[in-house]
């Protein structure tokens, strides 16, 4: 017996592999499918529109999520309040007017994460406890500026962050541009190129001459600026906020980039993949709740439908 | 000098060293006026260590092992709400099965995650989802209130001033854990699996059982907390404790938990919850702001994480050598 022959095949064999998951990916996506689209009123404007919505606001965190866990980082405690927080310092400085304040808390949500990420990225701190110390610094901050109140500016001009624009909401419009130039900076920019081979493995990126901390530093600077576009959003559409707007959304964010298909040591996934994993738990949530299912039974079947998912993903991708 | 600083910074000492200063930070700001150095203080610290202690205990193990327990906060939820509805009549029942669920839900993950080689963060994560779906639906969304109030007061009396019956039962745990860890097979198994999971396996190690064993413990140690909190506090809720895991996480890696696995000890965790808890109740004692609390804490985290990254010493001694090189540089052109 050759070696020729072993190897074709294992070959056949990563090849049948491939398929399968293929396959099962392609299943789980036509049930939920025919799951929705039998259901009675999922196809009304208004269930979409409700669906449009969902998927907005947890899913440019998402996206932004999807950079830190595709460099290997795991996950971010943080982005939730970094949501909140920038959700704040738009509502603070709309004084200066719309365009103006929405610069100010990209701005913000930036300079928030890119600290986080250049602990992580140039002296390899833990992400996860740097994630969770700015959780702690932005919820003390918050509270010394606002005096822990909920803040109601009289801001005008609100509009371009929400209403509809051709009948589609105008949330979505900047969560989808967002999926875009996302997806355009991991596959067609170099840093983008980067940030995978980083997560894949890290110590042959660097002696391949990557560098590897600005690749992480970037990761969670386009982390920051995504998830104060969500702020922005929020903010926009409840004209008031505080730093419980965005709470829940990392556990949230996590499971829709691993709902996705993007690994959880990093290295393998893609922005497209978090967009479909945010719209298949979207549409779960609105078919459960169509149908007549309880809040508290729709947690419960969300639940067990992201595990049965992670589970099948990774299944797949094992080595 | 030099040295006797080494050792008290060492990752062994560290945790102990971290809550002195924090004790001495606090006594230096209270200058005297006694709110701080008081009993009061001291039993509503072990309150807080008592709600927090035991799931940083639970996840602390977990990262041990170089996994990442998420499902704790779950798990002290789910165990609180079933404790108090099962536990009216017979409080030990709810106790029971309160810690059954826990260990349950350990034992499930940790067979999914070492059958399929899962990673723990995937696993966990939707073990978290699930665990808090159910208590969403065991409660029917609502808060449920605990009629029995005789065990309500009798878990937060007092004893001898200093701790109450639940603080008391939070401590006996940590102490057997240390215990366990210290001089029973089971410590050097748990610290094999951490240091090199591959190694220990061709040692002869069993490690999907330690797995296994590590995340049953990590369920029930969670669940107990759950089940104290929510019986001293009278109620349970499915929301009220979503805020669980990300003070815990901290108090384990303050408390000398290496996320590189293998490092770490129950003492150690026990420290790190405590200078959170010292903190916290000792910064209100003395009248502060609360958001002081939340700044001083993130400080100090990121403190930890700045010297105990990895890279830093390199980084260090590129940045002096390249200043040493400048200079040289300069003295040669002038």
């Amino acid at each position: 017996m050759s070696g020729v022959s072993l190897r074709s095949r294992l070959r056949l064999r990563g090849l049948r592999a491939r398929h399968l998951v293929l396959a099962i990916r392609v299943a789980a996506a036509a049930a939920i499918a025919v799951f929705a689209l039998s259901t009675p009123g999922f196809t009304s404007p208004l269930s979409i529109n409700a669906l449009l919505n969902a998927i907005s606001f947890i899913g440019c965190v998402a996206v932004g999520m999807t950079f830190i866990t595709l460099t290997g980082n795991i996950m971010s405690l943080c982005l939730g309040a970094t949501v909140s927080a920038s959700a704040l310092v738009f509502l603070a400085s709309l004084s200066l007017g719309v365009l103006p304040a929405f610069g100010v808390a990209i701005a913000f949500g930036i300079v928030v994460t890119a600290a986080q990420g250049a602990l992580v990225g140039y002296i390899r701190a833990n992400p996860i406890l740097v994630s969770i110390a700015g959780l702690s610094l932005l919820l003390g901050g918050a509270a010394f500026a606002t005096g822990g109140q909920r803040i109601y500016p009289g801001g005008e001009g609100l509009q371009v962050f929400k209403g509809r624009f051709a009948g589609i909401p105008i949330e979505a419009l900047y969560f989808f541009a967002t999926v875009v130039v996302g997806q355009l900076v991991l596959s067609f920019t170099r840093i983008g190129r980067d940030m995978v081979m980083v997560g894949s493995n890290l110590r042959a990126a660097t002696a391949a001459g990557v560098d590897t901390a600005a690749a992480i530093t970037m990761a969670y600077v386009i982390a920051g600026a995504c998830s104060a576009v969500s702020g922005v959003l929020l903010a926009a559409r409840y004209g008031s906020g505080d730093m419980e707007l965005g709470s829940g959304y990392d556990y949230t964010a996590i499971a829709a980039v691993l709902v996705g298909g993007t690994a959880i040591q990093g290295g393998a996934g893609s922005v497209v993949r978090t967009l479909l994993g945010v719209t298949a738990i979207a549409i779960i949530e609105v078919v459960l709740l169509l149908r007549g299912f309880s809040q508290q039974l729709q947690y419960l079947v969300t639940g067990l439908i992201v595990l049965a998912v992670i589970m099948l993903h990774t299944l797949g991708e094992r080595r | 000098m030099t040295r006797a600083v080494a050792k008290l910074l060492d990752p062994k000492l560290r945790p102990f060293t971290v809550m002195a200063g924090a004790i001495v930070f606090l006594g230096l700001l209270d200058r005297g006026t006694g709110y701080f150095f008081s009993i009061g203080t001291i039993f509503s610290v072990m309150q807080l260590f008592a709600t927090f202690g035991l799931v940083a205990l639970g996840l602390g193990l977990s990262i041990l092992i170089r996994e990442f327990d998420l499902s704790v906060a779950g798990i002290v939820g789910l165990a609180g709400c079933i404790a108090v509805m099962t536990g009216v009549g017979n409080p030990w029942l709810g106790l029971v099965l309160g810690l059954g669920a826990g260990v349950v839900s350990g034992v499930i993950q940790g067979l999914i995650m070492t059958r399929l080689h899962l990673s723990s963060v995937g696993v966990s994560l939707g073990g978290l989802l699930t665990l808090q779906g159910l208590t969403y639906v065991l409660t029917d969304n609502k808060t449920v209130a605990y009629p029995n109030i005789a065990v309500s007061l009798s878990l937060n009396a007092p004893i001898a001033h200093l701790i109450s019956v639940r603080s008391a039962a939070c401590l006996a745990v940590f102490v057997v854990a240390a215990l366990a860890m210290a001089y029973t097979h089971v410590g050097r198994d748990v610290i094999a699996t951490g240091s090199d999971r591959r190694a220990a396996r061709v040692a002869g190690l069993n490690t999907d059982r330690v797995v296994i064993g590590v995340f049953a413990a990590s369920g029930a140690s969670a669940a107990l907390a759950g089940v104290l909190l929510s019986y001293s506090l009278g109620a349970a809720s499915p929301v009220a404790l979503a805020d669980v895991l990300a003070p815990a996480a901290a108090a384990a890696i303050v408390g000398g938990v290496s996320v590189v696995g293998g490092r770490g000890s129950p003492m150690g965790i026990a420290a790190g919850v405590m200078t959170l808890c010292i903190l916290r109740s000792g910064l209100s004692a003395i009248g502060v702001e609360p958001y002081v609390h939340d700044l001083v804490t993130g400080s100090i985290l990121i403190a930890i994480a700045f010297l105990d990254a990895p890279e830093l010493a390199r980084r260090v001694t590129a940045w002096r050598l390249a200043r040493v090189e400048r200079q040289a540089l300069a003295r040669k052109s002038s």
